[in-house]
């Protein structure tokens, strides 16, 4: 269910990294504990953000959650159409429910995270 | 006893009410109209346009709650205004026929102290009258501050009294996040105008705890309205096209009206205090001490006058207080309690502590927090922004402060200030039973959280 092509972080985000930049959204998973999403506080574009830190929260008609970056770098793109319309995470998480483009400072950064089946674990290991 | 009472805002007109309670022959003397800045140009008007705004806003998502509206939904300023009017004008009336009712005399004209014993009130046709009193209240309050390099106008830079006329334009800048300038900027927002705020601090509603300004911050975003922090507007330049404001960090802001709420000055000023040598402070506020009497035995002052709160509920207590005093008692306040209301949108209230005064003072605190979304009665009311946070001392377990903002916070934050004045622990709220549904479980669940035991927070 959680796409193969893509690296997760401990705090639900995912990245997709093409080049050096790294496409971040929040898992499925996320989505699905947070419930119907009502806003989504994007990050601004270039600013310098740092893995593991808040660059953005989220807010449901039961939660608001903090959007913890997987990867360090610069802000060079963020999905406007979340402002409009912060549904689309709840509906493609992994597609148009994208939130943010980064451009890389440390492409190392990448080997902390987990794959497809170790995140699967995780979250497995979370619901318990 | 004879006591006059210079101003007949909430400071001075309760003031004349508790002392002729207490048996004082009391004559009060106002310029304009009696309640003061309060009931007509600050807390009343701007809460009824709030009631209209916050009708209009609801309104527009009728759908929401299964309510169809064929038709457009319009707001008509000129009938906000009347209806405005109208309620300013019915608590005018209540003030008045309290005075009565007391026998309290209302002399219309501007005071001016002769003497420690001795007013002289001038009225708007020049006629010249003598007050004799045996003690004295100052309560003059005071009048929006404007910024030297460009005063008010009354047109183009305005005040908040003349921002009452709801004169809405299509843009406009707001100096000062400050109380008055976010009540504003979410009024004005609503009639229709795009609205930019500049503020010289890091944070709006910089009075307030760091996390209460956080959210504010993002509903300000939310409703798109411009915050600029950490600067000043350096210069304007009218021009054809509007205003151009020039900020510190280099950028422009054009708008068709600016509303400068900076903060207020103190009227101290031509009314004789020189005359018979009462100190004022740097800010030109009277200087008095916890009775409420000044530099000269006899001769009190309470409200904005004398600097401090600002806000009306302080002048009415420091009014009870001198009157109190004057007619034998001793008796000082206690400002550890005094609760502050903010009509934005979302609403903010707050009592005690702020976490970040607590750290700065040593005191080692816990807190607890607890989101309206998670409440029921949220959700019916279709109103779930916001949270109320509890900070209470590490060892004690008593209740410091109480944060809010989001709906009602104004009139949840009694059960806080109640809690802060009585000593009461986090425990005493969490063992007391709170009707269900309600928004004022949320301040048991905020006291719970500082425990860990809120019954609907996930486990951490």
């Amino acid at each position: 269910m959680n796409p193969e092509d893509l690296k997760y972080h401990k705090e639900h985000t995912w990245v997709k990294v093409s080049n050096r930049k790294a496409t971040i959204g929040i898992t499925h998973y996320a989505q699905e504990a947070l419930g119907d999403i009502v806003y989504i506080d994007l990050p601004e574009v270039d600013i310098n953000i740092e893995v593991n830190s808040e660059i953005g929260e989220i807010e449901s008609t039961k939660a608001t959650s903090s959007i913890i970056s997987p990867i360090s770098g610069r802000v060079i793109e963020v999905n406007e159409e979340l402002s409009e319309a912060p549904e689309i995470v709840n509906e493609d998480p992994y597609g148009k429910g994208w939130i943010a483009i980064i451009e890389i400072d440390d492409i190392t950064e990448i080997n902390d995270l987990m794959d497809a089946s170790e995140y699967e674990k995780y979250v497995e290991e979370e619901a318990k | 006893m004879k006591l006059a009472i210079l101003g007949a805002g909430p400071g001075g007109y309760v003031a004349a009410i508790k002392a002729a309670q207490l048996g004082a022959q009391v004559t009060i003397i106002e310029e304009g109209e009696v309640g003061g800045t309060c009931l007509n140009w600050g807390c009343i008007p701007t809460k009824s346009f709030v009631a209209s705004t916050e009708l209009l806003a609801k309104t527009r998502k009728l759908e929401e709650f299964g309510i169809e509206l064929k038709g457009e939904i319009v707001p008509n300023i000129s009938k906000i205004i009347e209806r405005k009017n109208k309620i300013v004008t019915t608590q005018i009336k209540g003030i008045k026929g309290l005075f009565k009712s007391w026998g309290i005399t209302l002399k219309k004209g501007r005071g001016f102290l002769v003497s420690p014993k001795e007013i002289v009130v001038t009225s708007k046709n020049g006629s010249q009258e003598k007050v004799e009193a045996d003690t004295i209240i100052i309560a003059t309050g005071s009048r929006p501050a404007q910024i030297p390099l460009f005063p008010f106008d009354g047109n183009k830079i305005i005040s908040s009294e003349d921002a009452l006329n709801l004169d809405i334009p299509k843009s406009l800048l707001i100096i000062g996040a400050g109380v008055i300038g976010c009540e504003f900027a979410c009024i004005y927002k609503e009639l229709g105008s795009e609205v930019s705020i500049v503020e010289m601090l890091p944070r709006a509603i910089a009075t307030e705890d760091l996390e209460i300004s956080k959210l504010f911050e993002r509903e300000l975003k939310k409703k798109n309205i411009k915050l600029y922090t950490n600067v000043k507007v350096e210069k304007i330049d009218v021009r054809d096209d509007g205003i151009h404001a020039f900020l510190s960090d280099r950028r422009e802001i054009l708008a068709e009206k600016i509303l400068v709420s900076i903060g207020r000055a103190f009227n101290s000023d031509n009314i004789g205090l020189e005359v018979i040598g009462i100190n004022k402070g740097n800010r030109r506020e009277i200087i008095v001490n916890e009775k409420m009497e000044t530099t000269i035995p006899g001769i009190y002052a309470v409200g904005d006058v004398i600097g401090g709160f600002l806000l009306a509920h302080v002048a009415s207590r420091e009014g009870i207080t001198a009157a109190r005093n004057i007619m034998g008692g001793d008796e000082k306040i206690d400002y550890r309690t005094v609760p502050s209301a903010i009509f934005t949108s979302p609403e903010i209230a707050s009592v005690g502590l702020r976490e970040h005064q607590a750290l700065e003072r040593g005191v080692k605190v816990k807190t607890g927090h607890f989101q309206f979304r998670a409440l029921s009665k949220a959700h019916i009311i279709g109103d779930i922004t916001g949270f109320l946070k509890v900070v209470s001392d590490e060892t004690s377990d008593r209740i410091l402060g109480v944060h809010i903002i989001g709906p009602h916070a104004s009139e949840i934050i009694h059960e806080g200030a109640l809690a802060i004045k009585t000593g009461l622990k986090t425990r005493d709220i969490i063992e007391t039973i709170h009707a269900h549904p309600t928004l004022s479980e949320g301040l048991m669940e905020a006291a719970e959280d500082v425990h860990g035991e809120a019954i609907h927070i996930p486990r951490k």
